[in-house]
């Protein structure tokens, strides 16, 4: 019985600036296993809540942030319920 | 042409150099005023309908009226602290608190559909006039830059707020 080797790179942490009424990137491609940190940089709560239930942060107050570990692969639009203009995806490989 | 810097000294309170009027004839401290007048009629108003109002989705835009303006008005307040400008009165913000006033009296004598047609249709005007006032006065006026980057940042708020507005307004609409 050997090692098996696995090729599993090290899970990244990346960052969503929510600023001014929008998810900053609004488009961000992860891997499982990554970590996706939402900071709301605007004066009153936000949300980050996926469309098919897959997350939500419930609110996020000004000057705070949500984090989530990405598990599943997929394509997770997401918006803020609060204020359903805004509107973002994260794509999960 | 840039206005020469003048340090004023009111009441014991060094005002910053920056503070003296600007092209568009307003000083920062009447700015201040005029962006902490402009929430707090919003957040007025969306107390009285958050409660008075029987429309669950007219509740809750007030609700976020009332969150989302305090909010921008904590932050205008620090600022304010912050660079000791103490806001002073000014046309504009007395117009919003007597607009804000008259609008506070006319709601409370309604009730029902007529009371959320006119607490949205003064919202969807009113979010209007203060974009309106960001775009021509308050954002070119603003000579402290963390003041008209505290503009630049709310406006996209106003903006979602007014098309909020919109479509419940739209949505009320009688249909046909
Ligand atoms: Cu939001």
């Amino acid at each position: 019985m050997g090692l098996v080797a696995v090729e599993r790179p090290k899970p990244k942490t990346h960052t969503v600036i929510i600023e001014g009424m929008r998810f900053q990137p609004e488009s961000l491609t992860v891997a499982r296993g990554d970590t996706i940190v939402w900071v709301n940089k605007d004066m009153f709560p936000h949300t980050a809540t996926s469309e098919g239930g897959r997350f939500d942060s419930q609110s996020i107050q000004a000057e705070k942030s949500w984090t989530f570990t990405a598990g599943k692969k997929g394509e997770f639009a997401y918006t803020c319920t609060f204020h359903p203009t805004m509107k973002a995806v994260l794509y999960v490989k | 042409m840039k206005t020469a810097a003048v340090t004023v000294a009111v009441a014991g309170v060094f005002l910053l150099p920056v503070a003296g009027p600007s092209a568009q004839g307003v000083n920062d401290a009447q700015i201040a005023s005029t962006v902490v007048t402009a929430n707090q009629v919003d957040i007025d108003a969306g107390r009285l309908a958050a409660s008075r109002s029987t429309n669950g989705e007219v509740k809750t835009f007030a609700r976020l009226m009332v969150t989302d303006h305090t909010g921008v008005n904590k932050s205008a307040t620090d600022l304010a602290a912050k660079l000791k400008v103490t806001p002073q009165d000014n046309p504009t913000s007395q117009s919003l608190k007597a607009d804000g006033d008259k609008n506070l009296a006319h709601l409370k004598t309604l009730k029902g559909t007529a009371f959320d047609k006119a607490y949205i249709d003064h919202e969807v005007a009113y979010h209007q006039q203060v974009i309106d006032a960001l775009d021509r006065t308050l954002i070119p006026g603003a000579t402290n830059e963390e003041l008209k980057a505290l503009l630049v940042k709310v406006r996209p708020a106003f903006v979602a707020h007014l098309e909020h507005a919109k479509r419940l307004q739209a949505s009320a609409a009688p249909k046909g």
